[in-house]
């Protein structure tokens, strides 16, 4: 099977799996399990393209010109297959806990989100695989309309509320931001393709580059950047399942992947860097990262602490984004994928509780160690990767985005970024210290155990053993994304 | 009205026949003088809305059933396209009269040109004669 | 036949249009349409394969008579893509009118519709394929008198009185263009529209010239409802039958951007010192399709009636068309030209998904429509689709055209006008959600029950169109490319 194979079938498996999913309706078993299926065989596909990836080859598909000289085309290229290699091997998993959480909560319209959340993989892979900004946009738009419709599943006020804020931000940021940055870099440069070194270097200047990159930075909505956060929490209402893959991995890590390919290969790392026009873009980082972990102190509700958590955890990828330096930039690729494991295993955590407790608010938690001890030992496991304490994959990706910070002087960035993992101890360890440390409000001091169904318990810890294995895999990693920066001993 | 016989037979009996005579003049001068398809129309129509006046709408209408009146609209527009249509078919454009007759072109223009205009003088008394049945109507006779 | 291309998707409608009266029979003159319809649609594309690859123009004259005495017929690429647009867009809501019609205009009255419609359509395309400024008069009247008529048969009493505004509107604006039209052949000596762009420069910055083309700017707008000459377009489009509306939303103002664009460009031109269009295009234009994006689109989120809804949203997207057209430039225009047709498709698409929901649940007014997501998936999913091609969503065919828009609109430095124009697609997302929320988050009023998803008669000309608006949305050859080229040949780029 050559590269350009696996790639065209890297996109045609989503779309399979979520046509299945809207035909076969009658029968779930079969349906569930054909999902199953092509997301293994999408994760076959997608590991095979590896090998490819690490030797240096960069194969491209152009499939029809949209406009005259842009057409939809497809590039793999080390960023993306880092992402498409996340978004694959997290796509099974979420699977099956997707099916143990909406059979254990008797949700209605099952086909319609296994449909639209096959689309919305489908999407997130075209992402990763866009060769230009147009095919990214493309992806980037049609991931917020499929995701939608799993926000808003429940369909009551509280859904609609929820997704008028999600689609309402995400739409509007894109259309009079993102959209307005693609065409104005088109008409400057003439071309939208990713080429290595950006293509704006030398075309555009002055202010005009700070203008460019705000629209593109806040554009992105799904980057979460504040003020443009208030997406994140609201899309909360969906089903966990939803939270889990969509918020914690697909959407949000598409809007940073977003960010980090129009620095890396509209801008270019050299470009940014000899203009600084990216420093103001530190700070807004920054403000995000520790206002979003200040806010995720206050909340009591499990997962808007997490949701918010997130917006300040996808502030660290885009800080690494804009300090467009050899660490930022290896920092940023790498904490997408170890903020990723380490977030779904938070998010698959508190659906379990809701399965099997029926508990959302942080202050209910007290004890439920003794009853969940597996999920909530997975949970723990997450949380310090995702603060970032070795042996876990999240050690890593701060490490080097705090080395990015340190060789770019910001002595102060550094420092956020300290106080920022202090916070996340904050917010996150209290949990696990309630739930075994603290007997239960009610019953028995150590209840009998009460676990979530097995196919949300062994994704979930799938998940957290995930993250303690990233600490010991990371040198793949950093050699994949090592070539993404110029001069730094990895070619390209 | 149909009290008033000084009009009844005056303006409708004796004058009728010659408005409308008058009419197939205009039609068929209208190639050498003044005139043509337009004024002959409205002069029929015109003629013939007089009779409605004089003996109300029903008795003209028994005359000239509404089906007619109607049909003739559209006949006329098929005349004159029709014309069209055969020239384009003996070779020539759209309404090129000439080709109409294979020897002369300008007898071709004449045939012509006199078809197009019978066309035109029907489509306009029909039409004339549907617009003053739906005013003074009101409704009651429209389809 | 090929050699009397140009004139036969005007002949064919035309001389239909009597034959389907004469039938009297109401399945004989709807077949008879829909036949000729879908025939002249082939004429259409063939026209504009011929245009596109010859890259000449189709000329034609009527009776043989050459253009200083006669009627020239006179298809370039731009007159072939608006025959399609009208063409194509007439005969896929022609197919769907039968039963439609059947529950809204009563049974005796179909051969009638039927002629009207045909007649309508004529209009149309005799606009778009004549070289001669009376002669598009003449047309525009053609189609006009039909639409007052196909629009008094809506079933609410109100269509009348839609109507009769819509008459005395738009006869003010068809007398305007006769004005401007007589005042230009005072000036130029013909009404030839070639010709007179020939003589047009000699009658620089004469007073009668200008006059005219105040005229003509004001009857134009009046007929394609360009704010604020809009006052007739909401209610003619809410209370005229479904197809009616689907057929008049998507070409007839259309049609009328088209001859805007042909006096802008063809007579007047935009370059040199001969250019006297210039306040319109710099300031007149601009201002009233801005003021148009933002008023029109802000009304159309308080509309209570959808159909109503999507007729202000059609005023707000003239005023994108109208941009275009002003901005002079090959992107630009290409948008302009693009969106004709894209937003033909869209709004078609929109307005016969009304038609199946009119016909289902017999009303078009949204607080009936809550929990219609559920009663009729299939429908309500074809107007998200279109809904989304109203805002400009990526993968759609509003998207194409709003591209192209703000690039020509940045490529002339007017950074304001790009924002502007994607602001104000932002106010389509409310309105398009307003009705996806209704229609999907609500329960369905009581009583309602046994609401089912429309017949396939009706479904299958939805997806046609709706599904078009996709596609021209990937595949832009025969729509975006066309228009470009169209743009190039009025700038006289390409000869």
């Amino acid at each position: 099977m050559t590269s350009e194979m696996a790639m065209i079938l890297a996109l045609v498996l989503p779309l399979v799996a979520a046509g299945l999913s809207f035909v076969i309706r009658s029968a779930p078993n079969v349906r569930d399990a054909c999902s199953l299926a092509v997301g293994v065989a999408l994760l076959g596909v997608v590991i095979s393209l590896v090998p490819t990836v690490m030797d240096g080859g960069r194969p491209e598909i152009v499939l029809f010109e949209i406009f005259e000289g842009l057409p939809i085309a497809f590039r793999l290229e080390p960023l993306g297959m880092l992402f498409l290699l996340v978004v694959a091997t997290l796509w099974v998993i979420t699977t099956c806990y997707a099916i143990g959480y909406m059979r254990g909560h008797h949700e209605v319209n099952q086909s319609r989100f296994f449909g639209c959340f096959g689309l919305a993989i489908f999407a997130s892979a075209g992402a990763a695989l866009a060769g230009n900004m147009l095919t990214l946009f493309f992806f980037y738009e049609l991931l917020t309309l499929s995701t939608y419709p799993l926000v808003t599943h429940h369909q009551n006020e509280k859904a609609k509320r929820g997704g008028r804020i999600y689609l309402g931000i995400l739409i509007s940021t894109s259309i009079a931001m993102l959209l307005l940055a693609v065409i104005w870099t088109y008409v400057i440069a003439g071309t939208l393709d990713f080429r290595e070194g950006g293509i704006l270097a030398g075309k555009a200047e002055g202010p005009m580059v700070i203008v460019l990159l705000a629209l593109y930075a806040f554009g992105t909505g799904k980057a979460a950047l504040m003020p443009f956060h208030r997406w994140l929490p609201a899309a909360m209402v969906a089903p966990t399942p939803v939270s889990a893959l969509l918020h914690a991995v697909a959407v949000v890590k598409v809007g940073v992947f977003t960010v980090l390919k129009v620095v890396i290969y509209i801008f270019g790392i050299g470009f940014l860097t000899d203009t600084k026009a990216s420093v103001w873009l530190m700070w807004a980082a920054a403000t995000t990262i520790l206002l979003g972990s200040l806010v995720a102190m206050t909340k009591d509700n499990l997962k808007e602490r997490l949701a918010y958590s997130t917006v300040s955890q996808l502030g660290y990828i885009v800080l690494g984004a804009a300090l467009a330096s050899q660490w930022g930039i290896i920092g940023s690729g790498m904490h997408i994928a170890m903020h990723a494991v380490g977030k779904i295993t938070l998010f698959f955590a508190a659906g379990a509780i809701y399965v099997a407790a029926h508990k959302t608010q942080v202050s209910q938690l007290r004890g439920i160690g003794r009853s969940m001890p597996f999920t909530m030992t997975a949970y723990s496991l997450g949380a310090i990767s995702v603060i970032g304490l070795p042996p876990f994959g999240g050690a890593w990706s701060k490490w080097y985005l705090a080395l990015g910070a340190a060789e770019a002087g910001q002595a102060i960035l550094v420092g956020v970024l300290m106080v920022s993992s202090l916070l996340n101890i904050w917010y996150l360890m209290p949990i696990t210290m309630n739930a075994f440390f603290v007997p239960p409000d009610e019953g028995p001091a150590y209840p009998p155990i009460k676990e979530a169904p097995l196919f949300c318990v062994v994704p979930l810890c799938l998940t957290a053993l995930g993250s303690l294995a990233l600490f010991f895999c990371a040198e793949p990693i950093y050699r994949l994304l090592l070539p993404l920066v110029p001069g730094a001993g990895g070619g390209g | 009205m149909r009290e008033v016989k000084i009009l009844r037979v005056v303006s409708a009996k004796t004058l009728l026949p010659f408005i409308l005579l008058f009419a197939l003049y205009v039609q068929f001068h209208g190639d050498f003088g003044p005139g043509g398809g337009f004024q002959a129309g409205v002069i029929f129509g015109a003629g013939l809305i007089l009779h409605a006046l004089v003996f109300g709408l029903n008795e003209s209408r028994r005359v000239i059933p509404e089906w007619v009146i109607e049909s003739a609209a559209a006949v006329g527009v098929l005349i004159y396209g029709g014309v069209g249509v055969v020239a384009m078919l003996k070779g020539g454009k759209f309404l090129e009269y000439g080709v109409l007759d294979a020897h002369d072109r300008v007898h071709g223009q004449h045939t012509g040109l006199i078809l197009i205009e019978l066309g035109v003088g029907v489509t306009v008394s029909a039409v004339m004669l549907a617009i003053y049945g739906a005013l003074a109507g009101r409704g009651r006779l429209s389809t | 036949m090929s050699e009397h291309l140009a004139v036969l998707p005007v002949l064919l409608p035309l001389l239909a249009a009597p034959i389907c009266f004469l039938l009297r029979n109401r399945i004989a003159a709807m077949g008879t349409a829909i036949a000729v319809c879908w025939v002249t649609f082939v004429a259409g594309v063939v026209l504009l394969r011929t245009v596109v690859t010859t890259g000449a123009p189709a000329i034609y004259e009527l009776g043989g008579w050459s253009a200083d005495v006669g009627i020239v017929y006179h298809v370039d690429t731009l007159a072939a893509f608006v025959v399609v647009l009208v063409s194509s867009l007439g005969a896929v809501v022609l197919t769907f009118a039968p039963q439609s019609i059947a529950k809204e205009i009563p049974k005796e009255k179909h051969h009638f519709f039927a002629a009207l419609y045909l007649l309508s359509m004529a209009g149309l395309l005799g606009i778009a394929v004549t070289g001669d400024l009376f002669n598009v008069f003449v047309f525009l009247e053609i189609s006009s008198l039909s639409t007052y008529a196909l629009i008094s048969l809506g079933q609410d009493r109100r269509a009348l009185t839609a109507t009769f505004r819509y008459l005395i509107l738009g006869t003010v604006g068809a007398t305007f263009i006769l004005i401007g039209t007589g005042l230009m052949y005072q000036m130029t000596g013909t009404l030839n529209m070639a010709e007179m762009a020939a003589h047009i420069r000699e009658t620089e910055g004469v007073r009668t010239v200008l006059v005219a083309i105040a005229f003509l700017t004001a009857g134009i707008g009046l007929k394609m409802a360009l704010f604020p000459l809009h006052a007739w377009l909401p209610n003619a489009y809410c209370y005229a039958p479904s197809s009616v509306t689907a057929f008049v939303a998507a070409t007839s103002t259309k049609v009328s951007v088209y001859v805007l664009i042909r006096w802008i460009y063809t007579i007047f031109g935009t370059q040199g010192p001969g250019s006297m269009s210039g306040v319109v295009v710099d300031l007149v234009l601009p201002a009233m399709a801005i003021s148009g994006m933002f008023i029109a689109s802000t009304v159309a989120i308080f509309q209570t009636n959808v159909k109503r809804l999507l007729a202000f949203s059609s005023v707000a997207q003239i005023g994108y068309m109208a941009l275009g057209v002003s901005l002079v430039s090959e992107s630009g225009l290409t948008a302009g030209i693009a969106h004709l047709f894209n937003h033909a498709l869209t709004k078609g698409g929109l307005f016969l998904a009304m038609g199946c929901i009119a016909y289902r649940i017999g009303s078009v007014q949204l607080a009936d429509m809550r929990g219609l997501g559920r009663r009729m998936p299939v429908t309500m999913f074809l107007w998200v689709l279109g809904g989304l091609g109203l805002i400009g969503v990526p993968c759609t065919a509003g998207f194409v055209s709003k591209w192209y828009l703000v690039r020509a609109a940045l490529e002339q430095d007017a950074l304001y006008l790009a924002v502007i124009i994607l602001l104000s697609s932002l106010l389509a997302v409310i309105y398009v959600w307003r009705v996806i929320e209704t229609a999907y988050f609500q329960e369905p009023p009581e009583g309602k029950d046994e609401v089912t998803e429309a017949p396939l008669s009706l479904l299958i000309p939805t997806a046609v169109l709706i599904g078009a608006s996709i596609y021209f949305g990937l595949f832009t050859e025969w729509s975006a490319d066309v228009a470009g080229l169209a743009a190039r040949e009025l700038l006289g780029v390409v000869r």
